[in-house]
């Protein structure tokens, strides 16, 4: 929780350079993370760099002793998996994120955010596997194709994201209780209604508070709109 | 060779024409991994054609990274970490490509691997005059997922749905009682809803559908058909 702040701290200097646009579209001839463009300057993101950079192994080991505690706990976190499935899941993503990290952009996303999506993909893959699902596709073919590639929505996103981790303290508990079903557990909201004895109506209600409290944009379906009044 | 700036034109285009989204609710269990497989690669389509989803769909993200990063870390011994170590050898980085932008009237790239082909390679089967249909294997155990092609001016005979059933507009456009989609737009339907269909005038209309259970028409005339209508999920 402590970069959280830290990062808060480095989005003032970014009001400056709203503008910059061509300067952030050319090609980038120092490492990303040291131009003054008010980009993350975590650690995280420098290990990423670093590693997809130059195949840093010091570098990915920084990595794996923070995040390797964290992809265990989320393989064991409300799942059958078993302790030796929970470190070849550790195996897994850690293996991902040296082959992937030269496309890590810390322009477009936070380190933990692209290491959580990975440690995701990775965990419901090895679900699908141990179902033995007959499927030609693997989590990671569901992203979609394309990225904004335009400055300011990557500076609007990091923005958002920014302000998510700060809000995500506040959440009420019971908010709280059901994203962590949702995300960590990896429960659908009508598992997560029958495991919590809760009307379906609820847990969707709560998530929405959350997300809004979160500030997630996003567009009301016209449907809903017309379904609801 | 497309510019970019065309490149990115078209999808803008593409982008404001969108009206109708997924709901919040069906982004979150996307974001986070939960949702069934021939669901996710229908809300996977949707992004592919709306900007504003794929920002919603980051923030979602970042919102699972939180809670992620918020965890009560494991133990994780020297001993994973020796053996990771010794495998980077044998796991080259990959060579990072960006994928190009597809234009608004390319197949997206999961449906394409879905079909192994073109609309024209797959076996369709007649259903109505209007209306044929084609199942594609994604080998999600519970939700089918197929095509549904209905032939301009058509219509389809009202039904209603033992399940749930989301629809994605692929090409053309259709309206019902409540409105009328366009490529990219998203449909969920409830079990109870019931609607007609009928694709636009001028052109043929292809649409992707996921359901859980066979849809079932309601209008006396077509009801004998209902049980034909078997769910081929897998």
């Amino acid at each position: 929780m402590n970069d959280s702040h830290d990062d808060r701290h480095q989005d003032s200097h970014e009001d400056n350079h709203e503008g910059t646009h061509e300067g952030a579209a050319k090609p980038r001839k120092s490492p990303a993370w040291s131009a003054p463009t008010g980009r993350r300057t975590d650690e995280w993101s420098e290990c990423l760099v670093l590693i997809g950079e130059k195949q840093d192994r010091a570098a990915f080991t920084r990595l794996f002793r923070h995040f390797a505690p964290l992809i265990k706990a989320f393989a064991l976190t409300g799942s059958t998996l078993s302790a030796t499935h929970a470190d070849e899941l550790v195996q897994e993503v850690m293996l991902k994120i040296w082959q992937k990290a030269k496309a890590f952009n810390p322009e477009k996303a936070a380190a933990s955010t692209w290491v959580y999506t990975i440690a995701r993909n990775c965990r419901t893959d090895m679900y699908r596997r141990l179902q033995k699902f007959d499927t030609p596709l693997a989590a990671e073919d569901f992203s979609p194709e394309q990225d904004s590639e335009e400055p300011f929505m990557q500076l609007q996103s990091r923005r958002s994201a920014e302000k998510i981790r700060a809000m995500m303290g506040d959440l009420p508990a019971d908010q709280k209780q059901i994203l962590a079903k949702v995300y960590m557990e990896g429960r659908s909201h009508a598992e997560a209604a029958a495991e919590l004895d809760l009307p379906l109506g609820t847990v969707k209600s709560r998530v929405r508070l959350a997300m809004q409290k979160l500030q997630v944009q996003f567009e009301h379906s016209l449907e809903a709109g017309l379904s609801q009044s | 060779m497309k510019t970019g700036r065309e490149a990115a034109g078209r999808v803008e285009q593409a982008t404001t024409m969108i009206r109708h989204h997924p709901e919040l609710d069906i982004l979150t269990e996307y974001a986070a991994g939960t949702l069934s497989l021939a669901q996710a690669a229908c809300v996977s389509v949707h992004l592919n054609y709306c900007e504003r989803c794929r920002r919603t769909v980051s923030q979602l993200q970042a919102v699972g990274a939180s809670l992620f990063t918020a965890q009560d870390p494991e133990v994780v011994g020297d001993a994973l970490l020796n053996k990771v170590l010794e495998r980077l050898d044998d796991t080259p980085p990959l060579s990072y490509q960006r994928t190009p932008l597809s234009s608004q009237d390319a197949t997206p790239a999961l449906l394409s691997r879905l079909m192994a082909g073109d609309f024209s390679d797959l076996s369709w089967k007649n259903i109505t005059r209007a209306l044929r249909t084609t199942q594609i294997k994604t080998g999600d155990p519970q939700f089918e997922f197929s095509l549904l092609h209905i032939r301009a001016g058509g219509e389809i005979p009202a039904h209603d749905h033992r399940g749930s059933e989301m629809t994605l507009v692929l090409q053309g456009g259709f309206e019902d009682d409540r409105g009328s989609y366009r490529a990219g737009d998203f449909i969920h339907r409830s079990p109870e809803d019931i609607h007609a269909p009928r694709a636009f005038a001028d052109e043929d209309c292809i649409c992707l559908a996921v359901v859980d259970a066979p849809l079932r028409f309601t209008s006396w005339k077509y009801r004998w058909m209902n049980p034909f209508l078997r769910l081929q999920t897998g």
